[in-house]
């Protein structure tokens, strides 16, 4: 489904990602965790292409992604991508946020699009009471839900979320890391950077840690948590 | 014939003044919103390029831009305009590089996380610009919008010197004809008063049902 | 060559009552608007009102109808002022009233601790306005008040309707006997451009020297 094969990328002369080896299989959950700054939002990023890689090859579906030849804009209509600061189009309400990718990028026709929002933000938990706000009326929990439903939309074969919870209080985390799991169950393939543990032992396949641009450790969630090998892990997971 | 009889003739300079103001800012607009784009993502000698564009035409008296495109500019290049026409490109072309700046900064304020996603879900670059940056930079940019009107609007009066039948040139008739100065540039003043509050009220009313609920000044 | 020589003569001459009207104004219209903004805000309702009506009228009127209402319509009360005495109120007047609102916007900025402690010192109100509050403020409101500045080293321009014998109105007169109007109206659009650039630049300097004495300053 997804294969990264020798990610490089320097930014001014430091190497954020040295070398990076990755597979996710279609339907699985991978969650990727690490210190701030060891590259795991930039490899994400590369995935949909917002960075360009300076070296390695991306594939995804078996299709080459890296190669100069692939037409970006239809990549990133594959790949849905949730931020940690939402980034929900403030001049639109909730429900064109999810529709506007469906009828402008992809050229759906407004009745279809609307269709197709309708399962998504049942999807998120969002109620039709909410459609008609503006992202500004919402509580950061709302903001992100229809941000996963704006991405889940477009059907992505692949969905990446960037720390999605990191902006959040511990209640609103909880009701967005609930929408997570439920897709990850349904078998969205899902690669994840977050710090929630308990996602990770619930849902995940794989838990892969990520330490100064390379990935140093990577298995079963429950394995690499209890018994982490690489000293990065272990600073990671043991609790003081 | 007596002051009062006059008012009419100067009331009838309205719709000359507005149509110098509203050809202006139409001008203004076109012109100020893709070179605003320019000065917020374009590379950097772009960039230079519509620096040079707008200090030139902020530092250039209207008058003297009036005067260089009528006398010098159009005649140069063979072509004939009216003192009508030469006034619209001129306040239109000094308010593209006001407008410029207006619309530069609303586009800098839009967070870049919006641009990120719109990019992530395929969006080209045109269609990021189209569906989610005016959109928005247009609502943000309404109240320095407004003041633009108003400063076009006082700045239309200039256009006397070229004898265009707007307020003031008429005014100026009317004095001539009854030699009285005090009542006919009085009464023009307070069309002028008259029109910039209209027009900034409409402004406003526009502002209060395009604005974003749940920002700052919406709700 | 004769050309340009007469060109620069003509420009230099013009030059010389520009900036005589401009560095009159300019002072005196700061002074104005500093007064009539602390008017605004500390004189009283009656005071307060009359100085909001006189700014409306200013600024909602074009400063050319201000210059010709002087020029022309003064005299209807016996008042006769001549041309360049008639521009330079009338820039005062106009520049005064723009710059008071954001003196007074200035004004409201400035925290109350300011004015309790200067009370606490024993300083009369006046006192505490023009010797805490004002120079603050107006400091605050340098970079509007630049921008004043420079549209009236603009609207200079416009003293020619009546007469003024400045850069514009001689450069207008020499074209119409050599009519070059392209060179000519091109070395005025440079010569006004100099002139705000210039102004400009002193503006960023002062800002720049006062910053170090208000830190806190953007």
């Amino acid at each position: 489904m997804l294969r990264i094969e020798g990610l490089r990328k320097s930014y001014n002369g430091m190497e954020v990602l040295k070398g990076v080896h990755l597979e996710l299989r279609e339907g699985e959950t991978k969650v990727l965790m690490g210190p701030s700054g060891a590259g795991k939002s930039t490899l994400l990023k590369c995935v949909n292409l917002l960075v360009r890689p300076d070296e390695g090859r991306i594939f995804i579906d078996g299709e080459e992604v890296t190669s100069p030849k692939v037409d970006v804009v239809r990549v990133r209509q594959k790949v849905g991508f949730v931020f940690q600061e939402f980034n929900l189009f403030n001049h639109l309400t909730v429900l064109r946020n999810v529709t506007i990718g469906l009828t402008k990028v992809k050229g759906m026709s407004k009745e279809e699009a609307l269709r197709r929002a309708r399962e998504v933000l049942e999807a998120v938990r969002i109620g039709e009471e909410l459609w008609g706000r503006y992202p500004a009326q919402l509580s950061g929990g709302q903001k992100q839900r229809v941000a996963i439903a704006r991405a889940l939309a477009m059907d992505p074969v692949l969905m990446l979320y960037d720390e999605p919870t990191s902006a959040l209080d511990p209640q609103l985390s909880k009701e967005v890391l609930e929408v997570m799991k439920e897709l990850s169950r349904k078998g969205v393939t899902s690669l994840v950077v977050t710090h929630e543990l308990d996602f990770a032992m619930e849902v995940a396949n794989s838990l892969a840690v990520m330490s100064c641009g390379l990935i140093v450790e990577e298995g079963p969630p429950s394995e690499v948590i209890r018994n982490p090998r690489s000293s990065e892990a272990r600073r990671l997971f043991c609790r003081v | 014939m007596q002051l009062l009889d006059y008012i009419p003739f100067l009331v009838e300079g309205v719709p000359w003044t507005l149509a110098l103001v509203f050809s202006g800012l139409t001008m203004g607009f076109s012109l100020g919103l893709p070179l605003s784009l320019i000065e917020a993502f374009g590379s950097r000698g772009a960039k230079l390029v519509v620096d040079a564009y707008v200090w030139f035409l902020r530092g250039t008296p209207l008058l003297v831009l009036l005067s260089l495109l009528y006398w010098g500019i159009f005649p140069s290049l063979g072509i004939k305009v009216s003192p009508f026409i030469a006034s619209i490109v001129a306040l239109g072309l000094r308010s593209s590089a006001y407008q410029s700046q207006i619309f530069r900064s609303a586009l800098l304020s839009i967070e870049s996380g919006q641009l990120l996603a719109a990019r992530a879900m395929g969006m080209r670059d045109s269609q990021v610009v189209m569906h989610v940056l005016v959109p928005q930079a247009l609502r943000i940019a309404l109240p320095s919008w407004s003041n633009e009107y108003a400063i076009m609007l006082k700045d239309s009066s200039i256009c006397f010197t070229l004898g265009v039948m707007e307020i003031l040139t008429r005014a100026k008739y009317i004095s001539t004809a009854t030699g009285s100065a005090l009542f006919p540039f009085l009464i023009a003043g307070l069309l002028y008063l008259a029109l910039t509050r209209a027009g900034v009220e409409a402004i406003e009313l526009l502002h209060r049902k395009v604005r974003i609920p749940g920002t700052l000044g919406g709700e | 060559m004769d050309f340009l020589l007469e060109l620069l003569t003509a420009l230099s001459s013009g030059l010389l009552r520009t900036v005589e009207l401009i560095a009159i104004s300019a002072p005196c219209g700061i002074a104005l608007g500093a007064l009539l903004g602390a008017l605004s805000i500390y004189g009283g309702r009656i005071l307060s009102s009359i100085v909001k009506l006189f700014t409306a009228i200013l600024t909602g009127f074009p400063l050319l109808v201000t210059m010709l209402l002087i020029f022309f319509g003064l005299p209807e009360f016996g008042i006769y002022l001549g041309p360049t005495e008639s521009a330079l109120l009338s820039f005062v007047l106009c520049s005064g009233a723009y710059i008071s609102q954001y003196v007074k916007g200035a004004i409201m900025s400035i925290d109350e601790g300011q004015s309790l402690a200067a009370r606490a010192l024993g300083m009369t109100r006046a006192q505490e306005v023009i010797y805490i509050i004002l120079p603050q403020a107006l400091r605050r409101a340098i970079p509007g008040i630049s921008n004043e500045v420079i549209y009236m080293i603009q609207y200079s321009s416009l003293a020619f309707a009546i007469g003024v014998q400045e850069v514009y109105s001689i450069s207008k007169s020499l074209n119409s006997i050599i009519f070059r109007p392209l060179e000519i109206f091109t070395a005025l659009a440079l010569f006004y451009l100099a002139l705000c650039t210039l102004a400009n630049f002193l503006f960023k300097l002062a800002r720049r020297r006062l910053r170090v004495m208000e830190s806190e300053l953007p």
